[in-house]
Formats: C-alpha cells, sequence, structure tokens
C-alpha cells in the first residue's frame, strides 16, 4: 500500500527544523520532497540595516556551527572590496578558528549519527572528544558558538600562547585514532547502516552541485582550501580526501579523515604564527563603492558570499550561499529506492544545517 | 583513501582567467563586457540569453553557485547575478529581469531550483519554465516579494557601532 511519510520538521532525528516528505509502497521509498523555511530570519535584509562594524556580528548568527566561516568569509568579501590585505598573523589566527571550528563540527556530526543508528556510547565517546575541541575555542576566543574572532581588516583577539595547546591536540589525534574511526570504519554494527545506504554516484554529484564532504565522498574532489587557497592555506600545505564509493560510509570515513587533516593544520598553524599586527585597519572601516565574491570552505562545503558596497557606512547588499543550500536537496536523489529505516541516517550523512540554509 | 596532495602555492588565489575562457564567455548570446577585478570574472550583460550562458556554462564543465537578485526599485526591475565556479575562479554575470520574469534555468541546472523559488519569495521575480516554483522559504499568509520594498528603501546607519545597552 502506498502512503506518505513525514520526516520533521520536528523530529528525533533532526538537529534543527525541516521536512523530508516520502512517498512509500511498503518499506520502500519511491520519491520525496523537501521542505525548509522554517527558520528564515531575513538575515540578508538586515544586513542593509547595519554598519560595517554592527553587520559583522549579524553575519556570525548565521548559524551556531560554523559562526566563524561567515563572519571571515564576510569580512574577506569586504577586505576585497577595499583592497585591505590582512597581516599574515591575523590569516593565521583565522585559519586555527576555522580549523578547530571544523573539528568540533565533524564531531558533532559524528555524535548525531552514532545517536541515529542507535550507538549511544559511541555518541558520548564522539561528543567527549567535542568538548575539548570547544574547551580549546573557548580558551582562545572566550566564547564557545559565535567566537567573535574576526573584525574587516584582520581579528579581534590574539592567541596568547600558542604552543599551550599542542597536548590537546596530540590527545585528542590519539583518541580520533584509535577509537573513533576505527569504531566508525570497522564496527559491525556501524558498517551494517552505512556501507552502500544513500549512495550519491559520481555523475549526480555534478547534477545536483553538491559541495563539501557530500562531494569529496562521491569522488568531487573540490575543496576551496585546495582550489582557491585563502587565509594560511597556501603555506600550511593541504590535503583533501576523496573516496568514490558515494554511501554513508564514504561520508563518514571523508569527515574522519579530515578531522585528522584539520588537527595537522592547526598543530603547524600554531607553531607557526607570525609575528606582526593583528589588524590591519583600526576603527570603522571604509569599505569603497565596489562588489566582490568570496568562498571558503565551511564545516560543509563550499560557503559563497557576494557583497556590494555604495562607499557608505554600511553593506548595500549581502547574499548568502551556505553548502547545505546546494547539499539539502540532493537527499532525495539517496533516498529513492531505500527502506524506510534508512531515512534517518541518509538525511544526517549530509550534514544539514538548517540554520545556514534558513539565514 | 583517495588523498590528493597538491602543492597549494602553485596556484594563487589571484590567477588570471584563461583567455579561451574569456572568450568564450564574451561570445554567449546578450554579452556586453567582460572584466576580471576582484578576483572574478564579471561578465555585464543586460539583454543575456540566460539559457545560452547555462547551456555554454553546462559546456564548459562550471557548475552554478547561486543566483543573487537585487531590486532596483518597489515595483521596477530586478538586477539578477548568476555566479558560477570554475576550479579556481568565481564567473558572475550580470543581467536583469525583463517585465518582472526571467526564464527558469531549472529545468537545465537543478542548483537554480531553490535559488530560484528563494528569489520569487522574496523578491517577486518571476521564472517562468520552472517546474516546481512553490514557496521555499516564504511563510503562508505572506506574499510574494516579501522583502522587496525593505531592501529596496535607503539605509540610515550609524557612523559608529550602537547598543541598545548604552544609552546615553
Amino acid at each position: 500500500m502506498a502512503y506518505t511519510f513525514p520526516l520533521g520538521p520536528y523530529h528525533p532525528a533532526l538537529e534543527e527544523p525541516f521536512k523530508v516528505n516520502v512517498q512509500c509502497k511498503g518499506e520502500i521509498i519511491e520519491s520525496a520532497t523537501i521542505e525548509v523555511g522554517f527558520s528564515y530570519r531575513g538575515i540578508e535584509m538586515l544586513a542593509q540595516q547595519r554598519n560595517w562594524i554592527e553587520v559583522v556580528t549579524l553575519i556570525e548568527r548565521v548559524c551556531g556551527i560554523c559562526s566563524n566561516t561567515h563572519a571571515s568569509t564576510f569580512c574577506m568579501a569586504a577586505e576585497s572590496i577595499a583592497g585591505i590585505e590582512i597581516p599574515k598573523r591575523a590569516a593565521t589566527i583565522r585559519t586555527i578558528v576555522a580549523e578547530l571550528e571544523r573539528l568540533h563540527s565533524h564531531l558533532l556530526w559524528a555524535g548525531i549519527g552514532a545517536e541515529d543508528i542507535g550507538f549511544h556510547s559511541l555518541f558520548m565517546e564522539v561528543f567527549n572528544l567535542r568538548e575539548r575541541v570547544m574547551d580549546m575555542l573557548e580558551a582562545i576566543s572566550g566564547n564557545r558558538v559565535n567566537y567573535g574572532m574576526n573584525c574587516i581588516g584582520g581579528v579581534l583577539r590574539d592567541i596568547a600562547d600558542p604552543l599551550s595547546h599542542l597536548p590537546v591536540l596530540d590527545a585528542m589525534e590519539k583518541t580520533m585514532t584509535n577509537v573513533v574511526i576505527p569504531v566508525f570504519t570497522k564496527n559491525p554494527t556501524v558498517l551494517a547502516r552505512t556501507r552502500n545506504v544513500g549512495r550519491l554516484t559520481r555523475e549526480q554529484a555534478i547534477e545536483w552541485a553538491v559541495v563539501g564532504p557530500v562531494a569529496r565522498a562521491s569522488g568531487v574532489d573540490i575543496d576551496v582550501r585546495k582550489d582557491q587557497p585563502y587565509l594560511a592555506y597556501a603555506d600550511l600545505g593541504f590535503t583533501s580526501i576523496t573516496r568514490p564509493e558515494g554511501d554513508v560510509l564514504a561520508r563518514v570515513v571523508v569527515r574522519a579523515l579530515e578531522m585528522l587533516e584539520s588537527i595537522r593544520l592547526v598543530r603547524e598553524a600554531l607553531k607557526s604564527i607570525p609575528d606582526g599586527r593583528l589588524r590591519a585597519t583600526e576603527g570603522m572601516p571604509h569599505v569603497p563603492a565596489g562588489e566582490a565574491t568570496m568562498r571558503t570552505e565551511a564545516p560543509r562545503g563550499e560557503a559563497f558570499y557576494y557583497v556590494a558596497s555604495e562607499g557608505g557606512n554600511g553593506p548595500a547588499r549581502v547574499k548568502i550561499r551556505t553548502p547545505s543550500f546546494v547539499n539539502i536537496p540532493a537527499i532525495q536523489a539517496m533516498i529513492t529506492g531505500l527502506p524506510l529505516a534508512d531515512l534517518s541516517i541518509v538525511q544526517a550523512s549530509v550534514d544539514p544545517c538548517i540554520s545556514c540554509t534558513d539565514r | 583513501m583517495t588523498a590528493s596532495t597538491r602543492n597549494a602555492k602553485a596556484r594563487p588565489m589571484t590567477a588570471d582567467p584563461p583567455p579561451a575562457l574569456t572568450e568564450r564567455l564574451a561570445s554567449i548570446n546578450g554579452v556586453a563586457s567582460v572584466t576580471f577585478h576582484n578576483r572574478g570574472l564579471w561578465v555585464d550583460a543586460p539583454m543575456l540569453d540566460v539559457e545560452a550562458m547555462a547551456d555554454a556554462m553546462t559546456a564548459l564543465g562550471i557548475r552554478l553557485a547561486t543566483i543573487t537578485a537585487i531590486p532596483q526599485s518597489v515595483k521596477g526591475e530586478t538586477t539578477i547575478i548568476y555566479h558560477f565556479i570554475a576550479e579556481s575562479m568565481i564567473v558572475s554575470f550580470r543581467t536583469q529581469t525583463r517585465n518582472g520574469a526571467l526564464a527558469s534555468l531549472a529545468g537545465r541546472l537543478r542548483a537554480a531550483a531553490w535559488a530560484e523559488r528563494e528569489i520569487r519569495d522574496l523578491f517577486a521575480v518571476d521564472f517562468p519554465g520552472h517546474p516546481n516554483l512553490v514557496p521555499l522559504l516564504k511563510p503562508s499568509g505572506f506574499a510574494n516579494g516579501m522583502v522587496r520594498e525593505a531592501m529596496c528603501g535607503p539605509a540610515a546607519l550609524a557612523n559608529s557601532p550602537t547598543s541598545a545597552l548604552r544609552v546615553k
């Protein structure tokens, strides 16, 4: 018998409100439609009503997970219009915070993924590890969600004793290597729920224009850190991780290995923070008339910003395209033909961020 | 694991565009000029044939990132900017609506489907040919173009940070 099943907008499997309506025949999903917009806040409109200092605070609140991504990408776009070159010290600090943010975001995803397949002990292990990252972010910025590190022209805070964070990174790497990654890649419970589940072929990934770990897990080797290096990535070097399978397990493995790469990047950056100023400008920045596009690699993939200035006290237009905005629609392609029981972990494998998507 | 190690230094963020790409963009029907600034290619094309643009970019293997809409006035036309991503370059086509509409690209480029639905919700631009132009972000009870008027108004901004907590 055919029937429709609504997952969401409020459901224990969802971090934030969105809705997947699946049409099933028996236990098999035949088609799906996706609804978003439950968290729309009009941030692009509000950005036109903030000056160049206030708007950074607003933009940082696009997302509660990748908040730093949004603030730094916006600042880079404004700096591009104004022709501001930020000090190397500031670029390195931005890179450190960006990679710590990727670590805690991927660990958040891993914990939720574990919970979605009923693996509670793995959830606890992962969230214990994530707490170490949150502590480090709090030690650096004073905050755990909106770090307030970025301003147009550089950063607002220094990292006082960079080498003091290295032992935490070593401990995290050890737990990641010895516990988290082996469990996610070898445990029969995990493999039974993730291998050959929710496939998105390379051709489908290109057709749906997905980005980030979702694209890389389908063999599409795109990563802004590699393709158009920014901040300190060109100096630190970078290894992108791809898998050809395109299933949930591939997305798990890509994110797991990316966490090890993030730990390496943070470690190298902490060891090599250059001397110098934190900001290229002081006070209210002057952004002349002009426009710029900017993209960075957020934890979920490419974040894209268009910023226009008319030379006034604030931006004339801010357009934000978050990675989840292009990744979420591809859930439709992943779940067709699967048992209804797989819907929860497949949608979670995209790591959908609804706050970002709705803005 | 497949891991590709690249020397990021080999690809500077400010690489100039390949001449062949610039020439191909200039040949698309309706393109008036192609310039390179702020690390991106900007294509000015008030009467752009958007379907020809989509076909050309697909043939070049360049993906659509998103579409920006900028209302020119409350009741008037809307500037539309199509942003495409070549591997290390952003290509932006600037055009404008004609009588409040532009042909939909959703049938050609999947990434256009949600972007066009959002622009219809926020700015009341029509995209004839869209296979499913239903609201994306707009709550029920609101008319199309729910932020258009607000985003056309002149901004009155303080020349310093302000805070409701700092009342003099």
